[in-house]
C-alpha cells in the first residue's frame, strides 16, 4: 500500500503522457500514410524524374526559400528594431499595422499583383500613357509571374512571423544589457539586440521557410516548378502516387532541416532574467530625417503586403461588376469562422497535452515523437489531404468491421464524408503552431518556477496545470489566434476534403479567381482579410504585453 | 486566483482524491470536454451526406458550369443534386471512402483524369442503350466505365494582325523555327497540353513527338504560365502572336461580362489544325457511375440525361463546348467558328499515352 502511494505522483503524469502519446500518433498517422504511399512501386519513375525535372524542382525550391527567407528577414528584423528602438511619427499605428499582411493569404496577393502589374493593369497602363508606348514590345517590364514575383508576394505576407518574434525578443532584452553597450559605445543593434534576438528570429524564419516550402497556391498560379508543384504534377500527370509520395518525402528533408533550425535556436536561448519585470529598452525620440527613414522602413512592407492588395480588392469590389450575393457570402463566412474556431480550440487543447507530456523529464523519445507529429505543417496541403483521407478511410473500414461485422449494425462511414475530416486535417497541419506557441512560452518561464512546483512534490503534469498554464494565458491566446488566422486562409485541404455543398471563404474565392472573376472574388477575399485582421491585431497586443514585462503577472 | 482555487477545492471535497489535485481535476475535465466537443462535431457532421434520395456528385467541373444542367435534371426528375467540387484529390478520396462513399456520379473535364477512376476500379460499368446510341464509340470507354459528355477542340488562337490566314495549319507547324519567340502556352504539364502531347505520340511515335515538343519549347515567347485565357490576353497584349487554347475559351471571352475581356478576342482568330490529315485534337468532359453508389439507377439516369438533348444544348450555350451527341447541333456561337474535322483517335488511347506524354514534357521542359 505504501509502495503504491509512493508511485502515485508518477502514475498521474504517465496517464497524461499516454494520452499525449496516442494524440501524437493520431496526428502523425496522415504523415505516415504519405510515407506508406511513397513505399509503393513507382515503376522506375524516380530515375526519370531524377534525370529530368527533379534538379529543377529542388533548385527552384531552394532559390524560393532563400529569397523569401531573405526578404522576410530584411522586412521583419528591420521593422521590429525600428519600432522598438525609435519613437517616430506613426510608430504606434505602424507597430500593429506591420502584422496585418499576415491576414492576407499569399495566393490572393498573387492574384491581385498579377492583375495590378500585368499589361492591362493600372501600373503598366499609366506607364504607357505617360511615355506614349503602344505595345508590350516597346518597353521592358518585370514579369510578376516569376521567381522574383513569388519572392515578393510570399515575403510580403510571411515576414510578420519574423517581425513578431523579433520584436518580442527585442522587448524582452533587458535595458541593462543595452546600457552596457551604450557605455562602451558599441552598436546596440549589432552587439546586443541582434545576437540576443537571434534564436527568436531563427524560429520566425523557420516558420517562414516551412510555409514557403509547403506553399501550393502561389507557385501554381505563377507556374513556378517547385517541389510542391512537382509533387502534384507527378501525382496527377503520371498517375503515380508512390512517386509523388517520394518527392514529398524529399520535401520532408527540407522540413526536418527547418525544424532542427527552430529547435537548435530554442536550445541556444539560455539566458533568463530573474527580475519579475523586464525593463525594456525605452525608445529614443527620432529626429526629422531619422523619423522619415523609420517611416519608410515600416511603410514599405505594410504597403506591399497589405495596403496595395486590399486597395486593389476594394477597387474590384467597388467596380460594380459581379456584385456578390451578400447572404451567400455571410453564410460562407460563418462556415469559415466556425471551422477556424473549432480548429483553434482543438489545436490548443492538443498542444496543452503535448506540452504537458513533453515537460515530463523521462520523455526524450516522446519529445521526438511530438516534434514529428508537428511535421504535418510542412507537407504541401494536397499531399497531406491525401494522407488524411487515406488514414481516415482505413480507420473507417476498421470501425466498419467492428460495427457491422461484429455487432451487425449499419455503418455509414464515420470520418469520411463529413466536416470532421476538414477539422482533422487542419489540426494535423496547424498543430505545430499551437505546440510551438506554448512550448516557446513555457521556455520563457524561468526554470526555477518549475522547480518550485517540483519541490512541492508535484508531478510534471500537475506542475504544468498549476504553475505553467496560468502563466501561459498569453501564449494560449497568441497560439489560438495564429491557428485561427491560418485556418481562415487554408485552401487545398478544405477543397479536397469538404462535404457536399460546403464552402469556406477560401474555396469560394479560389473558384471565382480560377475563372478570372476577380471582381466577384474581391468581396469574399476581403472578408478573409477582415476576419483575420481582428485576431492578428489582438495577437499582436498579446505579444506586446509580453514585451511590457507583464509576463508572470498574467 | 483565489476564488478559482476555492471553486476547485469545492470539487475536490466531493472527490475521493488528495486535495492537492483540485486544479488537475478541473483542467482534466476541460480537456475531456474539449475531446467530447470534438467528437460531437465529428458525429454531428458525419454521414449527413448519405441521407435522402439526392444524387451525390464528385465533380472536377466548377459548380457554376454545371448548375444549369443540374437544375434542369432536378426540374425533370425531382431529384436534388449535391456537389463536391475539387480540381484534384477526389480520386484518392473516393478510394479511401471505399464502400462508405456517398458519391453516385463522378464528372471530370479531361480524359486522363476520367480514366484514372476506371483504372482504380472506382467506376461501375453501365449498360445503357441511350448512352451507347447517344455517344459515338470513340468517345466512350469500350469497357463502359466512362462516357464522354461534351467535346472541346485544342485549337491555335492567332493574331489576325500578325499571322496571315493559312500561314499556320498544323500542330506540327508550331515547332517550325520561323515562329521563334511568337508562341504562348500554359505549362506542358497541364492536362490539356498533356492530352495534346499524347495525341502527337499516337500520331508520330514518342521520338518524333519529343522532337516536336523541343521545337515548340524553343519557339515560346515566354516561360509557360497562366491559363488558356491568359494566352489569348498575351496575344492581345502583343507578347506573342499565337497560342494553344481550348475552343470554348474563345466563346467565354467573346461573351464575357467584363468588357476588357471581350476586347482580348477582337483581333484573334481560331485555327482548327490538321484539317487535311488526321483532324484537330479533341478532349472530352465526361463521367461515370461510382462503384459503391447506393443510387445506381438514378446515377445512370443522370448520365443519360447529360447525353440527351437538353443537357447537350446547355453545355454549348453556357460553356461553348461541342455536343458529343450527333443528333444535337452545336450552339450558334460555337457553329460560327466553322465546321472542322476532328481527330477520331479513340479517346481512351489519349489516356493510355498520358504518362508517356508527361515524361516527354518533363524531358523537354515544356
Amino acid at each position: 500500500m505504501a509502495a503504491l502511494r509512493c508511485r502515485l505522483p508518477f502514475a498521474r503524469p504517465s496517464r497524461w503522457s499516454a494520452a499525449a502519446l496516442v494524440l501524437a500518433l493520431v496526428l502523425l498517422a496522415p504523415v505516415l500514410a504519405v510515407f506508406a504511399a511513397a513505399s509503393g512501386d513507382s515503376e522506375g519513375l524516380w530515375g526519370h524524374l531524377f534525370e529530368t525535372v527533379l534538379p529543377r524542382y529542388v533548385a527552384n525550391t531552394l532559390v524560393l526559400m532563400a529569397g523569401v527567407g531573405g526578404l522576410g528577414l530584411a522586412f521583419g528584423v528591420s521593422t521590429a528594431w525600428v519600432v522598438t528602438r525609435y519613437d517616430f511619427f506613426g510608430r504606434r499605428l505602424l507597430e500593429w499595422m506591420l502584422v496585418l499582411p499576415f491576414a492576407v493569404p499569399a495566393y490572393i496577393v498573387a492574384y491581385v499583383y498579377t492583375d495590378f502589374l500585368d499589361y492591362a493593369g493600372p501600373v503598366q497602363s499609366a506607364l504607357r500613357d505617360a511615355f506614349g508606348w503602344r505595345t508590350s514590345r516597346d518597353y521592358w517590364f518585370p514579369e510578376i509571374r516569376s521567381m522574383g514575383g513569388a519572392v515578393l508576394v510570399m515575403g510580403a505576407v510571411l515576414y510578420p512571423y519574423v517581425y513578431m518574434m523579433a520584436r518580442a525578443a527585442f522587448k524582452l532584452t533587458p535595458h541593462s544589457l543595452f546600457e552596457v553597450a551604450q557605455v562602451h559605445d558599441r552598436s546596440l543593434f549589432r552587439r546586443v539586440g541582434l545576437p540576443l534576438a537571434r534564436p527568436a528570429i531563427a524560429a520566425g524564419l523557420a516558420l517562414v521557410l516551412m510555409e514557403t516550402a509547403s506553399d501550393f497556391g502561389t507557385v501554381e498560379y505563377f507556374s513556378l516548378e517547385t517541389l510542391t508543384l512537382g509533387i502534384v504534377n507527378v501525382w496527377l500527370g503520371m498517375n503515380s502516387l508512390p512517386a509523388a509520395g517520394q518527392i514529398a518525402s524529399l520535401t520532408f528533408l527540407f522540413v526536418i532541416a527547418m525544424l532542427a533550425l527552430e529547435i537548435l535556436s530554442r536550445r541556444r536561448r539560455r539566458y533568463v532574467d530573474t527580475g519579475a519585470r523586464v525593463v525594456s529598452l525605452p525608445p529614443v525620440r527620432a529626429g526629422r530625417a531619422a523619423s522619415a527613414a523609420c517611416l519608410v522602413i515600416c511603410l514599405v512592407p505594410v504597403t506591399i503586403g497589405f495596403l496595395i492588395p486590399v486597395g486593389v480588392l476594394l477597387r474590384f469590389a467597388a467596380s460594380g461588376l459581379g456584385a456578390p450575393d451578400y447572404g451567400e457570402v455571410f453564410a460562407i463566412s460563418l462556415n469559415s469562422v466556425l471551422v477556424a474556431l473549432a480548429v483553434a480550440a482543438l489545436v490548443m487543447t492538443a498542444a496543452a497535452l503535448t506540452v504537458a507530456a513533453a515537460g515530463d523529464r523521462t520523455g526524450r523519445p516522446f519529445k521526438a515523437l511530438v516534434g514529428l507529429a508537428s511535421t504535418g505543417y510542412a507537407f504541401p496541403g494536397p499531399i497531406l489531404a491525401i494522407g488524411v483521407v487515406t488514414f481516415a478511410g482505413a480507420v473507417d473500414r476498421g470501425l466498419e468491421g467492428l460495427v457491422s461485422g461484429m455487432a451487425g449494425l449499419p455503418f455509414g462511414g464515420f470520418l469520411t464524408g463529413g466536416i470532421g475530416l476538414v477539422l482533422f486535417a487542419c489540426v494535423v497541419r496547424f498543430q505545430a503552431i499551437g505546440h510551438g506557441a506554448l512550448a516557446s512560452g513555457r521556455e520563457r518561464l524561468p526554470p526555477d518556477v518549475m522547480e518550485v512546483g517540483r519541490t512541492l512534490g508535484r508531478g510534471p503534469a500537475a506542475n504544468l496545470f498549476r504553475v505553467t498554464v496560468p502563466l501561459l494565458g498569453t501564449s494560449f491566446l497568441a497560439g489560438g489566434l495564429l491557428v485561427f488566422v491560418d485556418v481562415m486562409k487554408e485552401l487545398p485541404m478544405t477543397l479536397i476534403l469538404r462535404p457536399f455543398g460546403f464552402e469556406t471563404l477560401a474555396t469560394h474565392v479560389y473558384q471565382l479567381a480560377k475563372d478570372e472573376r476577380l471582381e466577384q472574388a474581391a468581396t469574399p477575399a476581403l472578408f478573409i482579410v477582415l476576419a483575420g485582421a481582428g485576431p492578428v491585431i489582438l495577437m499582436n497586443a498579446a505579444l506586446g504585453r509580453i514585451g511590457e514585462g507583464r509576463i508572470g503577472t498574467r | 486566483m483565489h476564488p478559482e482555487r476555492d471553486k476547485g477545492d469545492g470539487h475536490v471535497a466531493n472527490a475521493p482524491v488528495a486535495p492537492a489535485r483540485g486544479h488537475r481535476v478541473r483542467t482534466g475535465r476541460l480537456v475531456r470536454l474539449g475531446v467530447l466537443a470534438a467528437l460531437a462535431v465529428l458525429a454531428g457532421t458525419a454521414g449527413s451526406a448519405g441521407a435522402g434520395e439526392a444524387l451525390n456528385l464528385y465533380s472536377h467541373r466548377q459548380p457554376f458550369l454545371i448548375e444549369p444542367v443540374l437544375a434542369a435534371f432536378t426540374a425533370e426528375t425531382g431529384v436534388p443534386v449535391n456537389v463536391v467540387y475539387a480540381s484534384k484529390g477526389l480520386v484518392q478520396r473516393l478510394k479511401a471512402e471505399h464502400r462508405n462513399s456517398p458519391a453516385d456520379v463522378v464528372l471530370t473535364v479531361d480524359i486522363g483524369r476520367l480514366s484514372v477512376y476506371a483504372e482504380e476500379a472506382l467506376l461501375t460499368p453501365v449498360e445503357s442503350a441511350t448512352l451507347a446510341d447517344g455517344i459515338p464509340a470513340h468517345l466512350r470507354d469500350p469497357a463502359k466505365h466512362w462516357f464522354g459528355l461534351s467535346k472541346r477542340a485544342r485549337v491555335i488562337a492567332v493574331s489576325r494582325e500578325r499571322v496571315a490566314q493559312g500561314e499556320i495549319t498544323r500542330y506540327e507547324d508550331l515547332a517550325d523555327p520561323k515562329w521563334a519567340g511568337r508562341l504562348c502556352t500554359r505549362p506542358g504539364s497541364h492536362v490539356y497540353n498533356r492530352a495534346l502531347m499524347a495525341s502527337m505520340i499516337a500520331a508520330h511515335g514518342e521520338a518524333k513527338a519529343e522532337a516536336w515538343a523541343r521545337g515548340l519549347v524553343a519557339n515560346l515567347a515566354r516561360r509557360p504560365q497562366g491559363n488558356d485565357r491568359a494566352q489569348v490576353k498575351a496575344i492581345h497584349e502583343g507578347v506573342c502572336d499565337m497560342a494553344l487554347i481550348n475552343s470554348y475559351y474563345f466563346g467565354k471571352l467573346a461573351h464575357s461580362d467584363i468588357p476588357e475581356q471581350r476586347g482580348w478576342v477582337e483581333n484573334v482568330g481560331i485555327v482548327f489544325p490538321n484539317q487535311d490529315d488526321r483532324g484537330t485534337h479533341i478532349n472530352i468532359s465526361g463521367g461515370g457511375v461510382a462503384r459503391y453508389s447506393s443510387n445506381k439507377n438514378t446515377a445512370v439516369r443522370f448520365l443519360e440525361f447529360l447525353a440527351g438533348e437538353t443537357a447537350q444544348s446547355i453545355y454549348g450555350a453556357v460553356n461553348y463546348e461541342y455536343p458529343v451527341n450527333p443528333a444535337v447541333t452545336a450552339s450558334p456561337e460555337v457553329r460560327s467558328w466553322g465546321d472542322f474535322k476532328e481527330d477520331s483517335l479513340p479517346i481512351a488511347r489519349i489516356a493510355e499515352l498520358s504518362p508517356a506524354a508527361q515524361r516527354v514534357i518533363d524531358r523537354t521542359g515544356w
